[in-house]
């Protein structure tokens, strides 16, 4: 960590790579009011990401879910983006980098491109778009300010280039355009460049170069998108009929050694496949086969078990435990033959598939390699950054930072997780920004419309295939035509997208609407969006009505598509005489109180709060035990080797000296209200229990989880049965133990993956690895057995799992309904187990068992702490985040933050990215000086408010009271509009503005006109 | 009356309850499309004349739909819900409309499965009860 002083030559941050990381790294810094360039040397921003169709658990559409995020990116002040753009030079240190950017030309004037496509109609072939089966811009990528809706062309390939200037209409085509260079200088540094997809054409025994119905798992995704070359219609690329039978053949580039191939786990392509898989199943129910050949399914991500339950009881998705060698294609049938070892060690089957869909795995392309040599950051065996065992987005290099896959494989949430640490450190390297830009300027002033006669506008959405699919937009936007007051009404492509938002501006100007409705996805997650539309326009922003016919219909009823129409109309109708009665609001804003409460002591919760402290602001640290530290006081080493109570001791240190931080120990959590900005919790405190309330802006909740200590296997009953958190102690506290064993057995997934605890505990397929080579250097004759269900060492722990193999670890599979048997025998344990290969029981005398046991749930943290927040959680009793791919660190109540193990299980430095993350995301909301609480208040008419008293009991929060005028008063600070008060005022002096009775009652009139 | 297709208003809560709409729409968990949501921020916030009103302009049932009990956002507005149902209920029985018409019903936001499993139920049991009785006392009135 570098001192702040010595660092303040520069406020701006160089962002380089614009996907789902960098994005995320840039808005944060930009909220937190940093400049940021952010570079990215495509076209068009928006990465891997937005090639793919949908994105597991929940199976959403991926634009649908990034795109508020890429339009957000470019409307953000801070945020200069330039595209086509990379490093040519770079020097300097921490605080004062200089680089020189050189922007490659486009061929295209961006302020007078249209992106109508006739370029790209009349000359395809040189008009870039994004590579693979990709023939077409996914509309949502096409982007604002630095590249809006902006085509690129290929010079090389164009023959006639008179005739392409001609095409264009805007003039927009400049052939003369040249690259441009630039020189930067930069505070500090964010890497977020990707890594790239292993290609397989060198796999020949795959046939992917030879057979167009083989295919990469991103090249399928691009034939299911919507917005991909067969608008979604799922054919094979020889024949365009569509398939029958469809395999998946896991870990192709990864844990491999081929050449050119990696060995470490790709971490990602286990749930890629098997989203693929139930898409496929989805959309085609029973009349397409899907098969996944793999190795071991690593499903270790928070909940990602449950998905792979899913797939296999729900879906009937068929897995098969094989590394296929070959694919051959059949001339006479024209279908594809996988041959295969069975799991069991028999002869060869072959089997017959109509596509062949590869999981190709990641690696870092030789330009970012290349990058990473002018920077002067270390890459470690694999090309990957090296980064710290205890800093994660730490590079070799002060001030240069690293997240997102080019850190190691991982999936979106881990990126997102990373791209606010490396954003949060590399906004601790620079001072702040001058003064933050006042984002109300760019609204025009808005239109008294209270004297206009109603003029509604409604806009249906297609959400390319998610709405598109099941009904008829156009039908239905032109019923919406029909209804009482509505002057406009039409579909729209990708509401959400800029331009489509763009195009409702003009819209509302151009027709004078004064009432919006919305037909498309849920307000929940795009309310806002379009409010700004709105404001854009000169509206008010609660003008606008979304009708939920995406989540709440199209979504849920696709099996009945006639229905799903009714319902539709049915929906729009409400939203439309909803909408006629809203009225003009005004937000109320309130200062913001900085000071941040972090819950729970151990190694993420100091992490945040010394992290936030460095921050200058207050920070109240709550243990409820009696001293810091947490779970990871008794770990000593981690798999890489780093010593964990080195570091505890000095991260202890460094937060009890912090004077910044307040440490309260034995203290429980009794109370809490408030709102984002001004909380109040309060403490009792052990042992005399007295009370104590703080005020706070921010929460953080580190709560963690706890080792599982089921009951089996004798443990708890036998001396030698251990837990591998035992193991880890023995290791260190009595290594002459060690010496003198000769069998170990170790038996994974105990208490994990079962009906009590359906998920996948993640850190123990590691620590088994870990605490096995740790005995194998004490005593190399030790034999060791590893009893597994899928070794899930993701990412570079693969390299580990080899290594271990290699020492001669002995790792036999079991099945979940065949579990070991553990007897004791003495001081020894008797194992029996099946092995797969031999097919027969074997018992094995063990001079130790240790079971891995994994995490479990701190139940009673979560769910007292659930109920006095307000927060929820997943069936496991792990805290819920607000969005689980893009916010997997904000939690769905404003103001709240989840870190570390009590939003799943995870290692070490996971925890430490997430306390950091979590820290910069408190640092965004903290950053404003005002806080906004919405509309959404309850207001008294005085003239009818009788002075019952009704609405002071029925008060949630004790906030209205009579005042001197002898009528009730609420006062909108602390107001949290629930409209209880509203529904229990006899007199109906109380209404709760946005939900006001009339509206609420227009929308039944709405929805049951038809049915009077 | 033979295909007697309801239609049913569920008023549910913007924390839970709405989000375990959405949460089964992400899912894609089928439910008869007869249910149409109307959201509101508390189930504490739906009014008595709510609820009546939908009855009398002719819903066939209505539900509201709130946290799980302890979870409410805004502390007990789910406890304030039910009880206003209870009572709904009871006055629905005294006039001959029937209180099983309408019911309180609890979940937390995770419970897309429940969402979609308790909308199925509902209607279910409203289908067997057969369309509402103020509709043909309406009928009648248009008619005359």
């Amino acid at each position: 960590m570098q001192a702040q002083d010595t660092l303040k030559q520069n406020n701006t941050v160089l962002v380089i790579g614009g996907g789902v990381g960098g994005i995320r790294a840039a808005m944060d810094l930009a909220e937190s009011n940093r400049d940021v360039v952010l570079i990215d040397k495509s076209y068009s921003i928006g990465g891997l990401m937005t090639q793919l169709d949908r994105t597991f658990p929940t199976n959403n559409c991926d634009l649908c879910t990034l795109s508020p995020d890429l339009s957000e990116a470019g409307r953000q002040l801070h945020i200069e983006l330039l595209a086509m753009t990379q490093v040519a030079e770079a020097e300097g240190e921490a605080g004062d980098f200089k680089l020189k950017l050189i922007t490659a030309p486009r061929y295209i004037d961006l302020e007078k491109c249209t992106a109508c496509g006739d370029c790209f109609n009349k000359f395809p072939e040189c008009v870039r778009f994004t590579p693979g089966l990709d023939h077409r811009a996914p509309t949502c990528m096409r982007y604002p300010q630095a590249i809006p809706h902006a085509f690129s062309i290929d010079m090389e390939k164009c023959n006639d280039v008179d005739a392409l200037v001609q095409v264009c209409k805007a003039g927009a085509i400049i052939p003369e355009d040249t690259q441009k260079v630039r020189e930067v200088e930069a505070g500090a540094i964010v890497l977020a460049p990707g890594a790239e997809v292993f290609a397989p054409d060198k796999l020949d025994s795959l046939g992917y170069a030879a057979n167009p119905d083989v295919v990469t798992s991103l090249e399928y995704e691009r034939i299911l998108s919507a917005s991909g070359p067969t608008q979604g219609e799922l054919v094979r690329p020889s024949d365009g009929k569509q398939p029958k039978k469809i395999a998946w053949i896991q870990c192709v580039g990864s844990r491999s050694i081929h050449e050119g191939a990696a060995s470490y786990c790709s971490s990602v392509c286990c749930m890629f496949a098997l989203k693929e898989t139930i898409v496929t199943k989805e959309r085609f129910q029973d009349s397409i086969e899907t098969t996944i050949f793999y190795m071991d399914m690593r499903t270790f991500g928070k909940d990602y078990e449950l998905y792979l339950n899913r797939a296999k009881n729900d879906y009937g998705i068929r897995l098969v435990r094989s590394r296929p060698h070959s694919v051959f294609h059949d001339s006479e049938t024209g279908r594809l033959s996988i041959i295969y070892s069975p799991d069991d060690g028999g002869s060869n089957l072959t089997e017959d598939f109509d596509m062949v869909v590869l999981s190709t795995g990641f690696k870092i392309s030789e330009d970012v390699q290349e990058l990473a040599g002018k920077l002067g950051i270390e890459l470690n065996e694999h090309h990957f950054a090296k980064t710290g065992g205890f800093s994660p987005v730490s590079t070799s290099k002060p001030g240069i930072y690293a997240c997102g896959m080019f850190e190691s494989p991982k999936d979106i949430p881990e990126t997102m997780v990373q791209a606010s640490a490396a954003a949060f450190c590399a906004s601790k390297d620079i001072s702040i920004l001058s003064e933050p830009i006042e984002s109300i300027d760019e609204f025009p002033p808005e239109r008294d419309v209270s004297q206009e006669p109603l003029r509604i506008g409604v806009f249906v959405c297609d959400c390319g295939l998610n709405i598109g699919d099941v009904i008829n937009a156009k039908d239905l936007a032109d019923y919406a035509g029909t209804l009482a007051d509505v002057k406009r009404s039409e579909m729209v492509g990708y509401g959400c997208s800029r331009e489509t938002m763009k195009h409702i501006q003009d819209v509302i100007r151009e027709k004078e609407l004064n009432r919006v409705v919305i037909g498309g996805c849920s307000p929940r997650t795009h309310e806002t969006k379009f409010q700004d539309t709105l404001r854009r326009a000169g509206l008010n922003k609660y003008l606008v009505e979304i009708a939920n016919i995406r989540d709440q219909d199209t979504w849920v009823h696709f099996d009945r598509p006639e229905d799903a129409s009714d319902k539709a109309r049915e929906l729009i109708r409400m939203a439309v005489t909803s909408v006629a009665l809203s009225h003009p609001l005004t937000d109320n804003v309130f200062p913001m109180k900085k000071d941040v409460l972090v819950v729970g002591g151990g190694v993420t919760g100091m992490n945040a709060a010394l992290n936030m402290a460095d921050m200058g602001v207050k920070v109240y640290l709550v243990e409820r035990s009696g001293e810091l530290g947490g779970v990871a006081k008794n770990i000593h080493k981690t798999l890489e080797g780093d010593d964990v109570q080195a570091y505890m001791k000095d991260l202890i240190e460094r937060t009890t000296q912090n004077d910044r931080i307040e440490i309260l120990t034995n203290a429980f959590i009794v109370d809490h209200t408030g709102m984002p900005g001004m909380f109040k919790t309060g403490f009792q405190i052990a042992p005399q229990m007295f009370y104590r309330q703080i005020e706070h802006g921010v929460t953080i909740l580190a709560t963690g989880a706890l080792p599982n200590q089921p009951k089996e296997y004798l443990l708890g009953e036998h001396n030698n049965v251990m837990t591998q958190l035992d193991m880890d102690a023995m290791l260190e506290d009595q290594p002459d133990k060690i010496k003198d064993l000769s069998n170990v057995i170790m038996i994974q997934c105990v208490g994990s993956r079962c009906p009590e605890n359906p998920n996948c505990s993640r850190i123990c397929c590691q620590s088994a690895i870990k605490n096995a080579l740790r005995i194998l250097e004490l005593n190399p004759t030790v034999r060791i057995f590893v009893l597994y269900r899928d070794m899930r060492t993701y990412g570079f722990q693969e390299d580990y799992y080899k290594k271990a193999r290699e020492k001669g670890v002995i790792f036999v599979r079991y099945e979940a309904d065949t579990p070991p048997e553990v007897q004791a025998a003495d001081e020894q344990l008797q194992v029996t187990f099946n092995d797969p290969i031999l097919n027969r029981k074997v018992s094995v005398y063990a001079d130790y068992l240790c079971l891995s046991t994994g995490l479990i749930a701190d139940e009673e943290s979560t769910e007292d702490l659930g109920r006095i927040f307000r927060i929820p959680k997943t069936s496991d009793n792990y805290f819920l985040e607000d969005h689980i791919k893009l916010r997997p660190i904000d939690l769905p109540v404003a103001g709240f933050f989840v870190a570390g193990t009590a939003h799943a299980p995870k290692t070490l430095r996971e925890c430490i990215a997430q306390a950091q993350a979590a820290a910069g995301r408190a640092h965004c909301l903290l950053a404003k000086d005002t806080l906004n609480l919405g509309a959404a208040i309850a207001r008294v008419d005085k003239e009818r408010c009788t002075a019952c008293l009704i609405c002071v009991r029925a008060c949630p929060f004790n906030i209205p009271f009579i005042n001197a005028d002898g009528y009730s008063e609420i006062d909108p600070a602390q107001c949290h509009g629930c409209g209880i008060c509203a529904a229990e005022c006899p007199a109906k002096a109380i209404q709760l503005m946005q939900y006001e009775d009339d509206q609420i009652l227009a929308k039944l009139a709405g929805l049951l006109e038809r049915v009077n | 009356m033979e295909n007697f297709e309801p239609v049913i208003v569920a008023f549910c809560c913007h924390y839970c309850a709405y989000t375990a709409a959405d949460m089964a729409g992400s899912k894609r968990l089928c439910y008869p499309p007869n249910v149409k949501i109307i959201k509101v921020p508390c189930s504490g916030k739906v009014d008595a004349i709510h609820i009546m009103k939908a009855l009398e302009m002719g819903a066939d049932g209505v539900y509201v739909a709130g946290c799980l009990d302890g979870d409410c956002h805004f502390k007990n507005g789910n406890i304030g819900a039910a009880k206003r149902v209870a009572y709904i209920k009871k006055l629905l029985d005294e006039i001959g409309i029937g209180g099983e018409r309408v019911e309180m019903v609890l979940m937390s936001a995770g419970m897309g499965e429940r969402f979609a499993q308790t909308a199925t139920e509902i209607t279910e049991k409203i289908r067997k009860l057969g369309p509402n009785p103020v509709k043909s006392v309406n009928e009648a009135k248009t008619a005359a």
